[in-house]
């Protein structure tokens, strides 16, 4: 036993090259598999509302911000940096990161900063906030996560004896400068701001979150991917440059198309609006590099599990961003809002795209830490086609029971009548949601037999990664 | 320029640009967007906080919203930005699962409210709500006691005189338009035949081709009881339609000048003799000098008797209540 300490405490506190980015990932996936397991329990609430009657840490209004929480500051969040700190080595040619301890000591700050967190959020010590209930010492923990991750980024690229940077080196820098000054004051660390005032702020960090941390990240991720799993040049640097550039004019004013019926001054809408529909200017630079890339390329996903995630990813990027601009415009927020409708775009954004982007990253950044073949390529191949079906039943479903919703505020029937209509669309979401959460256990189980086995089988050479898995 | 120069230049371009953003669009509006409190903000009382902070632990905002938009027909008084004044953090929701809980203070009873928390669905057949049995008594106390705050202060006082604010409004655009002329009630009929003869009929007799679909059928306006009406009562009726009914409010779509002319055109509308006997529809206007003495229980006409929510009535009533409410 104390055999198993020392080996892992001295696995935790290492300065070994890529430690840092392995832990990072491991640890993602356990808060990965806590989030969609709260998911599903959400999911089960809204089909049999009495499953957790009496206990007080699983009703719905502590289950939900446990999934988002876990799965927005746990899962992503990790997978992010732990494919940040892998990849910023590689595209600044260095063996290891600046300082692998400094990356260790992030990951034990952000463990930490999970299990405490969740706990408070379970019983009960919330903000009260939607995407921001963590209460302010874990804001203070999760700030101290992202600038340490900022320190190390940066002076990994920086020392590196790589001078040019690609387009994900941007992306990296970008996102890890943006998204600590939007998580400052989108969580109100330090400024109370009063009423309406507080509802701008708090959807300002609700959209941000996504734009100049997910999409920022996750976009920068699949830059690097694509070309390296394809053996393909990206299609054009200039146009992955000027999406760079515009999506960090565009994303930052679109949070109050959220409360856009709130009686909140109409200046501000109306820029939310405008730089919402802008927002395809960064969206098509990404889509026309992506489809470009792939030209002539795409039979290789018949064999190549990783780009498969990669391909669907983008594919998904490309629904998303399509939809969101569409439901921000006025008269279609008019009658989407409130509705279930909106619930399927966050998964289609959050599960779809860039969780989609993280799997793939993690088949390929794992066999390259641990020197290793994945365990199983059928598991692999199971956990996509799990994940992908899951979303898209959920996503089908979430938005026919969203219109459904719709047509009852719009047509003004009492909600008592349309809730029962609501019956099927739960149970069908709640099989989706079964379907997820088994992917990812098999994914769960993929990983940890790859890392945590005693002998894997060695890394052939290979230019993309395509025999890795 | 070398490389590096570059790389400066540009990383301070985006801060700058990403900085200036962040300050229009968050910390100017609390700087500019200060409206004044409305005659709907509530002061909580310690008891109220305390109940507030329960809803807000026990992540009720992630299901009922708490405001009240134009399209909500059926919603009650639409809410002001000067409603929001006390309430940090702000609980307006963003997904509505159950109903809209802005006007819900005052609606039903306490003890309906703690029957409600223990098992939802012993009062309401279907309801997915969690059950708060977990709630001590002293909670189950203090968040009701915050529930009955919520929109009790923006309640229509009765209903045949519109709320002062309305009035005022009125008072100040009626100069516009002589609602008492006939060419004013003329251009009325257009705007009447276009807007509003589907649902109220081309006579005003809620006889539209469209009332065959509502269970809460429009309103005859032909009737003695509108007779009574005055002018800024029509006025109000217009802009803000009729809560519990889907009476639209057409202050979105219409201009003053509109409203105004339909105004007109409503009041010259016959009145029929055919009004159901036994019933109390004439007003005096002596009596609109005492209006509380005439003010009908909005609550009461809006409780609904709880075995009409099961299943089976769905297919009874069809689509639509007969007494509107949630």
């Amino acid at each position: 036993m104390n055999g198993l300490l020392a080996k892992t405490f001295s696995a935790i506190w290492t300065d070994e090259p890529h430690s840092a980015s392995r832990n990072f990932l491991i640890t993602a996936i356990f808060w990965l598999l806590f989030g969609v397991t709260f998911g599903l329990i959400a999911g089960a609430l809204m089909v049999w509302p009495d499953l957790t009657k009496g206990v007080a840490q699983l009703t719905f209004g502590k289950v939900r911000p446990l999934h988002i929480n876990s799965i927005l500051v746990g899962w992503l969040s990790m997978a992010y940096v732990g494919c940040m700190f892998y990849l910023s080595t590689l595209l600044s040619k260095r063996d290891r990161l600046w300082s692998e301890r400094l990356g260790n000591l992030t990951c034990i700050v952000w463990n930490v900063l999970m299990v405490a967190g969740l706990w408070s959020l379970a019983n009960g010590y919330t903000e009260g906030r939607e995407y921001a209930e963590l209460n302010g010492i874990f804001d203070w923990m999760v700030m101290a996560g992202l600038l340490l991750t900022g320190v190390n980024v940066y002076a990994t690229i920086l020392t590196g004896p790589e001078k040019k940077w690609y387009v994900t080196t941007w992306y990296f820098l970008g996102a890890l400068f943006w998204f600590p000054i939007v998580y400052l004051i989108g969580n109100r660390a330090f400024v109370q701001f009063n009423g309406l005032n507080d509802a701008i702020a708090g959807w300002f960090y609700g959209h941000n979150i996504l734009g100049m941390w997910f999409t920022v990240g996750g976009v920068g991720i699949l830059y690097y991917l694509l070309p390296r799993y394809t053996g393909a040049p990206l299609y054009s640097h200039t146009l992955s440059m000027i999406g760079f550039w515009t999506i960090g004019m565009f994303y930052a004013p679109t949070g109050t198309h959220h409360v856009l019926q709130a009686p909140v001054p109409e200046w501000l809408k109306a820029i939310a609006v405008i730089s919402s529909v802008f927002l395809l200017v960064p969206v098509f630079t990404v889509l026309i590099n992506f489809f470009m890339t792939l030209r002539g390329r795409w039979h290789m996903v018949a064999d190549h599990v990783p780009l498969r995630f990669a391909v669907a990813a983008g594919i998904a990027y490309m629904l998303t961003c399509m939809q969101g601009p569409f439901q921000a415009t006025r008269s279609i927020n008019w009658y989407l809002h409130f509705s279930h409708w909106v619930v399927g775009h966050a998964h289609l954004a959050l599960l779809a795209t860039f969780s989609m982007i993280s799997f793939s990253a993690i088949y390929f950044v794992i066999p390259r830490i641990m020197q290793r073949k994945i365990y199983s390529k059928g598991l692999a191949l199971w956990h996509f086609w799990l994940t992908l079906v899951g979303w898209i039943v959920m996503l089908v479903d979430l938005t026919i029971a969203g219109l459904i919703q719709a047509a009852g505020w719009h047509f003004n029937i009492p909600v008592d009548q349309w809730a029962i209509e609501m019956e099927p669309y739960m149970l069908v979401r709640f099989i989706s949601g079964l379907m997820i959460v088994t992917g990812q256990v098999l994914f769960m189980i993929n990983i940890y037999k790859t890392v945590f086995s005693k002998v894997g089988e060695p890394l052939p050479q290979s230019p993309n990664g395509q025999l890795y898995v | 320029m070398n490389d590096r120069l570059t790389y400066i230049m540009g990383g301070c371009f985006v801060a700058l640009i990403f900085l200036t953003i962040i300050f229009i669009t968050t910390i100017l509006p609390s700087a500019t967007f200060q409206p004044a409190p409305s005659k709907a903000a509530v002061s909580y009382t310690a008891q109220e906080l305390r109940g507030r902070n329960i809803y807000r632990r026990e992540g009720c905002f992630y299901c009922h919203s708490q405001f009240t938009r134009y399209q909500d027909w059926e919603g009650g008084e639409l809410s002001q930005a000067g409603d929001y004044i006390n309430e940090t953090p702000h609980v307006l929701g963003t997904e509505r699962t159950g109903p809209d809980l802005s006007n819900i203070g005052g609606k039903y009873a306490s003890a309906w409210h703690v029957a409600h928390h223990l098992d939802p669905r012993k009062v309401k057949p279907g309801s997915i709500m969690p059950s708060f049995s977990h709630l001590s008594q002293d909670e189950m106390t203090d968040l009701v006691a915050y529930l009955q705050t919520i929109g009790s202060k923006r309640k229509i006082p009765n209903w045949i005189m519109p709320p002062q604010e309305i009035r005022d409004h009125y008072a100040l655009i009626s100069e516009k338009v002589d609602v008492n002329s006939s060419a004013a009630a003329n251009a009325g009929r257009g705007i009447y035949m276009q807007n509003c003869s589907q649902c109220h009929g081309m006579a005003g007799r809620g006889n539209g081709s469209v009332s065959m679909t509502m269970v809460k059928k429009p309103a005859n306006l032909t009737r003695s009881f509108y007779k009574a009406y005055s002018d800024d009562m029509w006025y109000y009726r217009i802009a803000h339609g009729v809560a519990g009914s889907r009476m639209p409010r057409w202050q979105k779509s219409l201009s003053d000048e509109s409203m105004l002319y339909l105004t007109a055109f409503v009041k010259t509308l016959p009145q029929s003799s055919d009004t159901p006997s036994g019933r109390v529809d004439v007003v005096s206007f002596s009596q609109l000098d005492a209006p509380e003495a005439l003010s009908h229980n909005f609550n009461q006409i809006n409780n609904l008797n709880p075995s009409h929510h099961n299943k089976e009535s769905r297919y009874i009533y069809g689509y639509g209540r007969p007494y509107g409410g949630h």
